[in-house]
């Protein structure tokens, strides 16, 4: 029996370490600086490890994982207060830091737009859009309907058009290194 | 040039999205933007400080475990 959970213990970590990267990208995506998204992160895992038994083993770690980190990321906006009135440039502050890894990408001007999407909208349209989640994974992550995941992120893709000046065509900065992201970061 | 690399782009883009056939996805340019900016951060790996802290858990969850016999 010991053996039994020794192998589980580390099957758990195995599977959690394999989430972290996406589960930190989510958390980025939420506060908007890597240094409160690492925070995030570190009580995620905190709280995980010591939940370690209700996750139900061969359900969808990740999902339950980005379920944690986002109730976390709630309850503690809603203990601080909103500092989002503060926080109006916070995504170009902390991208200044790395001009060359994210200004060449034209990200800059993304996240800005992203950060001023409403919290639901932005974090749907980040698990269904980026995360890899289908809108009934993203709801249940969400506590809310699917319905109201698909409204939000369309809601969200339109705010992000007209923020981004995006008229669906002739807007692909079709340069060849640009293309060579591009296709690397579909590919993976 | 720069036309067949915008159809390549639209083609991936149509890919993975659910589109009508034959319609230039109007999100395309934004889905793309959304999972560069993702995958960036993605692809910083994993900070040191969550490895040492999942060494230290497990440490710790090892220790208070009472010894039982083999």
């Amino acid at each position: 029996m010991s053996k039994e959970d020794e192998s589980d213990d580390r099957g758990f970590k195995r599977d959690l370490l394999a989430s972290l990267p996406n589960l930190r990208a989510f958390a980025v995506s939420l506060t908007g600086r890597h240094d409160k998204a690492d925070d995030l992160v570190q009580d995620t895992i905190m709280k995980a490890w010591a939940n370690q038994t209700s996750f139900t083993a061969g359900t969808n770690m990740r999902a339950w994982l980005f379920t944690i980190l986002r109730n976390e990321f709630y309850s503690q906006m809603r203990k601080r207060g909103r500092e989002v009135q503060d926080s109006d440039g916070l995504f170009s502050e902390r991208f200044s830091v790395h001009p060359e890894q994210y200004g060449r990408l034209d990200l800059q001007d993304f996240r800005k737009a992203l950060d001023k999407l409403p919290d639901d909208q932005r974090e749907a349209i980040i698990l269904v859009g980026a995360a890899g989640f289908a809108y009934e994974e993203a709801a249940a992550i969400c506590g809310c309907a699917v319905g109201t995941i698909k409204s939000r992120v369309s809601r969200a893709r339109a705010r992000l058009q007209e923020l981004l000046g995006v008229s669906g065509e002739g807007d692909y900065g079709p340069d060849a290194g640009d293309a060579a992201i591009t296709s690397r970061a579909f590919g993976s | 040039m720069s036309d067949d690399n915008r159809k390549k782009e639209e083609m991936t883009a149509i890919q993975s999205q659910e589109v009508r056939p034959g319609a230039v996805p109007p999100n395309a340019s934004i889905s793309r933007k959304l999972r560069d900016f993702y995958d960036a951060v993605q692809e910083e790996g994993i900070p040191d400080r969550f490895l040492d802290l999942l060494e230290r858990l497990e440490q710790a969850e090892k220790n208070a475990k009472p010894v039982n016999a083999k």
